[in-house]
């Protein structure tokens, strides 16, 4: 038994790390602009086919593999850049006030839209390109051999985590989504340009899910139905964390990462059923979230 | 402003409805309904499927079509699931048009399909319809798979395996969540049991049909250290599985067995010793596939205009629409030369024995077909850039079947280790 | 006069299979979707919005699944008990989640949702796992039908059904039950305050809705011939609420109307078109931003007048 500590622990490392990526998006979104972004799995398996796309592109001309680590960034720049503003002016600035219903409807006709145009752009077929994963090589630890490029991921995760703490904390732009979030009416009257922060706040979002999906595309892959398996995954951390927190989102990953690894070692049966599972006993003893309450106004 | 829109959906619909074709009269086309994967993760095993149908058909309209008539092909994608692929098979069968089904790819839309069938009373030859719980009942009258059981498939690795390193202790297995999977992972078990009792399986994993994500399941293999690996993933999951697991040392810390291993070999980098297989006779390299000029130019043909090889699911495939024509020339022959009606295909398909791009497959009295496995392990090849198979076996297709009505598991079961002893060795066939 | 549409429109709807009998089968599956959305659209006026109710709908057919597997062989006892199974079910559960308001009644009941679907995923020596259970032809009052004259009746009894549960529906809608709904969507507090229980109205219709999916999810079973688990996959819910509000929601008619314009133009469209999704998903926005005509409860609820 006690060999197989150290790969679990390693593994749900690992597992975490990938699904904090896919969650903290939708966690942020809904803490600065109060809206439940359907589409936001579409928009981490956007990512993953930009990040394929280009990687196929880096290896048939032959460039440098090293670059396909640029790719992987540039890929959810570009994607948010592309997305995050079109989307928020034209669709979810259109649901401010409005009822919840209203916003997730809208988020969910979005969500059929961009299923489509993925399967219109990118093809049917599954997609992979493993550059950045065979440049980094391997480790053995605790009698498993694991890929180097996973540990890198968590220390990712790690810093994306302590970033946007940072960024909420110690900066102006942190600053001002604070106050937004807080009252959005009040900063408008003290001279904040509410509208030019949802923009950035929701671009964000569209960031942190497209760079999920490029960072989980190297050891993945990437083909049609990603995003709809990843929104309910995503949905159900943003649920056990509390609807809105950064660090709940953080948490809750944890949580969910050791529940499906557990299952896989023990129980393979229920691997699936795992992080359903744990976000139902998480609601039934905190019906909020962990770090979720009612009003949700902290960010 | 009522009557008008009346009049309006009656219009629409009566221009929707098909008119029936008598029996007997020379329709103007024959209409085959193939169902396969043209999308998602499972199109990397469906779309060779589809390709190899694509170049039969076109060979056999140029020559003229069957019995004069031109065949067209209706592809239904299984990736809208099982609703759909219902829906699409009522909608074919009720064009009379519409005369053979060649469906399907997943042993779920098979095991959906196969009561459809007989409902509807239309053929349906099941070109990858290996699971054996489909025609378990032995009262199919409609549904015909030519193209081989799970049974001898999977009984065949074990055999391999025995032959190759009698003294492995422990086995994993990593299946598909679905039966497919589970089929396997049980013959396999119960084989090796019967043949070796001494075996102990460490794990038994089955990540859901599509995962895209090994990593965990490759840690979990890889810490409990088995002699074996045992898996008949497919598709784009064993495209990931290999890619997955090739760096963290699987292939070098245990013997692994890839089922459908033969699918990927010119697309990911499989190591040399890997026991793959065909689930069939349907080798492009086999002797019998070099030695037969109709095969050669198949081979030529497909790598031509698809630009790599044929993999076994296009064999299928390929013998599974040389099995229909075959049909159609039987009936006709028993009928005088008339068009043949949908029962009398089924009739014709009864019992047949018919020469495949590979080998022969032989229909017994349950419907259930008799093909011969090859099984060998993967090297490198002097002549091409992927990996081979080499130190092949063929067995034949009515040694590891159980009789007609027995209950497969059961007779595993009473397999005894010298059973390994009757069969061909590996390396025998060359 | 509504009447006398409504009439018109059963009846092309029955003489449609005339004249194409593949459409019977495309029909008979979008009434039961109509119920699952009636069972939504319920919700709805409320102001509860449910992304799991597809959950309902499998536990109903993987009910008769069951069922028929231990010898239960008569339509109307599969059917009755499979609703019955959905509105125990709905009961239990509801009684959990009417607890919830907003998104986080939609998200729970995803969440709820989800687990039904992996489990039945997954139990692969219980429920068939991904490939699902078969779902046998019925004996209808003891005689044995053989597969086009069963569909046949099944297609008949979905109309039938869909008129007099229709009815039955609307009229508790215009019941004091009914305007309790609305009521506790504008102001829930004041509700309290006349001595009205919510909780009791709120379980009431979600019982009642979780039934109604039931009862679609028994006759899609009896129609597909199989059940499997993306019965209950969340986007199979996600459906089921676009219907119910592109189809106009409040009445019941409109979760009707939805489900068969939808299937219609599905059949139609999948011959020429991939991009099906993308039609569906601009309509949705489409109907929301610019037809607000039934979601005008929806949309008139501004921000900060409820407390």
């Amino acid at each position: 038994m006690s060999n197989t500590v150290i790969p679990l622990l390693l593994d749900s490392l690992a597992s975490a790390a990938l699904i904090f990526f896919a969650a903290v998006g939708l966690t942020l979104v809904f803490s600065v602009l109060r809206v439940l972004n359907v589409a936001h799995g579409s928009l981490y398996s956007i990512g993953a086919y930009v990040a394929a796309s280009i990687g196929l592109f880096i290896a048939s001309r032959q460039l440098s593999p090293y670059l396909s680590f640029a790719a992987l960034l540039c890929s959810a720049v570009f994607v948010a850049a592309l997305f995050g503003p079109l989307i928020e002016r034209t669709l979810i600035r259109w649901t401010y006030g409005k009822s919840e219903a209203v916003q997730i409807l809208i988020t969910f006709g979005l969500f059929l839209i961009l299923e489509d145009l993925q399967r219109m752009i990118f093809g049917v077929q599954s997609l992979y390109e493993d550059a950045p994963v065979r440049l980094l090589g391997t480790s053995q630890i605790g009698g498993v051999v694991y890929l180097n490029y996973q540990l890198l991921l968590i220390g990712l995760a790690v810093i994306v985590v302590i970033g946007l703490r940072m960024l909420v904390r110690h900066t102006r732009l942190g600053r001002l989504i604070t106050a937004v979030v807080a009252d959005r009416e009040m900063a408008q009257s003290i001279g904040i340009d509410t509208n030019r922060i949802f923009i950035l706040a929701f671009s964000l979002g569209v960031f942190l899910a497209a760079l999920g999906g490029a960072l989980a595309m190297p050891t993945s892959g990437v083909a049609p139905g990603l995003g709809a398996d990843t929104m309910v995954l995503a949905f159900a951390v943003a649920a056990i964390g509390g609807l809105g927190q950064i660090e709940g989102a953080a948490v809750a990953s944890l949580i969910v990462g050791l529940a499906r690894v557990l299952a896989i070692y023990y129980v393979p049966s229920l691997d699936a059923v795992a992080p359903y599972a744990a976000m139902l006993i998480v609601l039934l003893i905190r019906p909020y979230g962990l770090f979720g309450s009612v009003s949700a106004r902290k960010i | 402003m009522r009557l008008k829109t009346c009049l309006a959906v009656l219009a629409l619909t009566v221009g929707l409805a098909s008119s029936p074709v008598a029996a007997q009269e020379r329709p103007s086309s024959l209409g085959l309904g193939i169902f396969t994967f043209t999308s998602g993760p499972a199109a990397a095993y469906g779309m060779p499927g589809k390709n190899a149908a694509d170049l039969i058909i076109d060979d056999i309209n140029a020559k003229g079509g069957i019995g004069g008539v031109p065949v067209t092909p209706i592809y239904v994608d299984e990736a809208q699931g099982a609703q759909g692929v219902i829906a699409e098979y009522r909608r074919l069968a009720g064009d009379a048009k519409n005369q053979i089904m060649v469906a399907a790819l997943s042993s779920a839309n098979c095991l959906a399909l196969a009561p459809l069938a007989e409902q509807l009373q239309v053929p349906t030859v099941g070109w990858n319809c290996d699971t054996h719980q489909l025609l378990i009942d032995g009262k199919s009258k409609y549904m015909f798979r030519p193209n081989g059981n799970t049974i001898p498939e999977f009984i065949a690795y074990a055999i391999y395996l025995l032959d190759r390193k009698p003294d492995i202790k422990t086995v994993a297995i990593i299946d598909p969540d679905y039966a497919f999977g589970h089929d396997a992972a049980n013959i396999f078990t119960a084989a090796l049991k019967a043949m070796k009792p001494d075996i102990q399986i460490v794990a038994e994993l089955f990540p859901k049909l599509g995962s895209p994500n090994f990593q965990t399941e490759i840690s979990r293999l890889t810490a409990a250290r088995p002699d074996v690996v045992f898996s008949n993933l497919w598709g784009a999951d064993l495209e990931n599985f290999v890619r997955q697991a090739s760096p963290r040392g699987l292939f070098t810390s245990s013997q692994v067995i890839l089922a459908l291993g033969e699918t990927v070999l010119q697309r990911v980098p499989l190591p040399e010793g890997v026991i793959v297989g065909v689930l069939g006779d349907g080798w492009w390299m086999s002797p019998d596939a070099k030695a037969n000029s109709e095969t050669v130019k198949f081979v030529q043909t497909y790598k031509a205009r698809f630009g790599e090889y044929p993999v076994f699911p296009s064999i299928k495939m390929a013998n599974a629409l040389i099995y229909v024509k075959a049909a159609y020339k039987t009936a006709m022959q028993k009928n005088g030369g008339k068009w043949p009606t949908r029962d009398e295909l089924a009739e014709a398909m009864k019992g047949s024995t018919v020469a495949t791009l590979t080998g022969t497959t032989q229909t017994r009295a349950d419907n259930d077909g008799l093909v011969d496995q090859i099984v060998g392990v993967t090297v490198k090849s002097p002549d091409q850039v992927f990996p081979v198979i080499g130190d092949m076996v063929r067995y034949k297709g009515d040694s590891l079947m159980p009789q007609t009505g027995q209950d497969p598991i059961a007779w595993i079961s009473t397999l005894k280790p010298e059973f390994v002893k009757t069969l061909p060795k590996p390396g025998s066939y060359k | 006069m509504r009447a006398a549409y409504a009439i018109a429109a059963v009846l092309v709807i029955a003489t449609l299979p005339r004249l194409a009998p593949w459409l019977q089968f495309v029909l008979t599956l979008a009434i039961a979707k109509g119920f699952a959305a009636l069972g939504v659209a319920v919700l709805l006026r409320a102001g509860l919005i449910s992304i799991g109710h597809a959950m309902f709908f499998a536990v109903s057919a993987y009910g008769v699944a069951f069922l028929a597997r231990a010898g239960v062989g008569d339509l109307a006892t599969l059917l009755v008990l499979s609703v019955l199974t959905a509105a125990l079910t709905g009961a239990v559960v509801g009684a959990f989640l009417i607890r919830y308001r907003a998104i986080f009644f939609a998200m729970l009941n995803l969440a709820v949702s989800m687990v039904f679907y992996a489990l039945f995923a997954k139990l692969y020596g219980v429920t068939g796992g991904s490939d699902g259970l078969v779902v046998p032809i019925p004996s209808v009052f003891g005689a044995a039908l053989d597969e086009p004259a069963f569909m046949r009746i099944l297609f008949y009894l979905s109309l039938t059904l869909m008129v007099l549960v229709g009815l039955a529906v609307h009229r508790y809608l215009d019941s004091p039950l009914g305007h309790a709904l609305s009521a506790v969507h504008t102001n829930e507090i004041r509700l309290e305050y006349l001595g009205i229980p919510v909780w009791a109205v709120l379980l009431i219709a979600y019982t009642l809705s979780a039934a109604l999916a039931g009862l679609g999810g028994a006759i899609a079973g009896f129609a597909i011939g199989r059940v499997v688990p993306e019965f209950a996959f969340w986007t199979a819910s996600g459906h089921l609420v676009l219907i119910a509000v592109l189809g106009g929601i409040g009445g019941v008619p409109g979760a009707f109307i939805g489900a068969l314009f939808l299937e219609m133009v599905h059949t139609a469209a999948v011959t020429v078109t991939d991009a099906w999704n993308l039609i569906v998903g601009a309509a949705l926005i489409a109907v929301i931003m610019f037809m607000p005509k039934g979601l005008y409860g929806l949309v008139a609820r501004e921000e900060g007048t409820k407390r």
